[in-house]
């Protein structure tokens, strides 16, 4: 006799044996204890607004400095400013204190979870 | 021999030896020239502390100058600085023979003529200076040449290293000093080759102003 497939179906087929395909664990399966300090680098991107304009003025005079002297010390001081901020947030970041906050650089995470790491 | 025995056998004492540098609380020597920027309450934080020794190149002359300085180690091969000063001072010399020949060709504007060499180096250097730079850099496979801002060390670099390009690319007969005196006096009254590569430069950043949001550091 013919057995309708319908059957079958209902039943569905036999789960695989966990001993067959035993589970590997690839990468542990905890959070690390540290953070990386790629994402506090942050982008280059200043002084595009300043650079737009400086670009303006020397396409209007045909590339001559001397008439864009307002344009070429705004850019000037503007790199100037960013790259102080840049120098001076990096030697907080090198000082590495830790004070309360919620707005911490990865030094200071690093040192954080240094002091709680994960259970092994 | 007996020295070096005996540094040997101190070393080996005490594990390591410290590098010959000055320990940090040893304050940097000071010119005649940036003692006088200085007003007396930052001069006497110096009076108490001692004082690294003044370094090899420092001078006390009213003629030592911080490009002709650097000037002469760019110009510098394998270490050869005593050539290098004579080829600048020759170029100097040239300079300034040139532009006397000049100021007596021409009596009537006087005042427009400037004499003095070293005045005219710098005059070069900070006419030659560029205010930007093209970068590569790899988006999508694809390479951009994106303008980017330079800091100001980096543009006297490269204005002092235009100008000796610019020397160096010369016929064998020519004598270098002459050449380089050639490109300043050239530069010095915003014209020539090295000023003409510095708008190249500007044009080129203008003409990919559109990529300058690439920057990545």
């Amino acid at each position: 006799m013919r057995i309708p497939g319908a059957l079958y179906a209902a039943r569905g087929r036999a789960p695989q044996s966990e001993k067959d395909v035993p589970f590997q664990e690839i990468l542990p399966l905890r959070l690390k204890n540290t953070v990386s300090g790629k994402a506090d680098s942050g982008s280059d991107v200043a002084c595009l607004q300043e650079m737009g304009m400086l670009f303006a003025c020397m396409k209007d005079n045909e590339f001559v400095e001397k008439y864009c002297h307002k344009e070429i010390q705004q850019f000037q001081n503007c790199f100037k400013c960013y790259m102080d901020r840049k120098f001076e947030a990096k030697k907080t970041v090198n000082q590495g204190v830790v004070q309360p906050g919620n707005n911490l650089n990865y030094k200071q995470l690093n040192k954080y979870m240094r002091r709680f790491p994960n259970p092994v | 021999m007996a020295v070096f025995y005996r540094i040997a056998i101190q070393s080996s004492i005490y594990g390591c030896r410290s590098m010959s540098m000055f320990p940090k609380h040893f304050g940097d020597p000071l010119r005649k020239k940036d003692m006088e920027d200085l007003n007396k309450s930052e001069l006497t934080k110096f009076y108490h502390i001692p004082i690294k020794a003044a370094l090899n190149n420092h001078s006390d002359t009213v003629f030592s100058d911080e490009i002709k300085l650097k000037m002469m180690n760019y110009i510098t091969k394998n270490g050869n600085k005593a050539l290098a000063r004579g080829l600048l001072s020759r170029t100097f010399e040239i300079i300034k023979r040139a532009q006397t020949e000049r100021l007596h060709l021409s009596p009537t504007d006087k005042q427009n003529v400037n004499t003095n060499a070293e005045k005219l180096l710098i005059e070069a250097v900070e006419n030659s200076r560029p205010l930007l730079q093209l970068t590569s850099i790899k988006r999508g496979g694809v390479n951009y040449q994106v303008p980017v801002p330079i800091t100001k060390k980096r543009s006297y670099f490269l204005a002092m290293k235009w100008l000796l390009d610019a020397a160096f690319e010369k016929d064998k007969k020519v004598c270098l000093p002459e050449r380089l005196a050639w490109e300043i006096l050239d530069a010095a009254h915003g014209q020539g080759r090295v000023i003409k590569k510095k708008d190249d430069v500007h044009k080129q950043c203008e003409s990919n102003r559109a990529y300058a949001h690439y920057r990545w550091s």
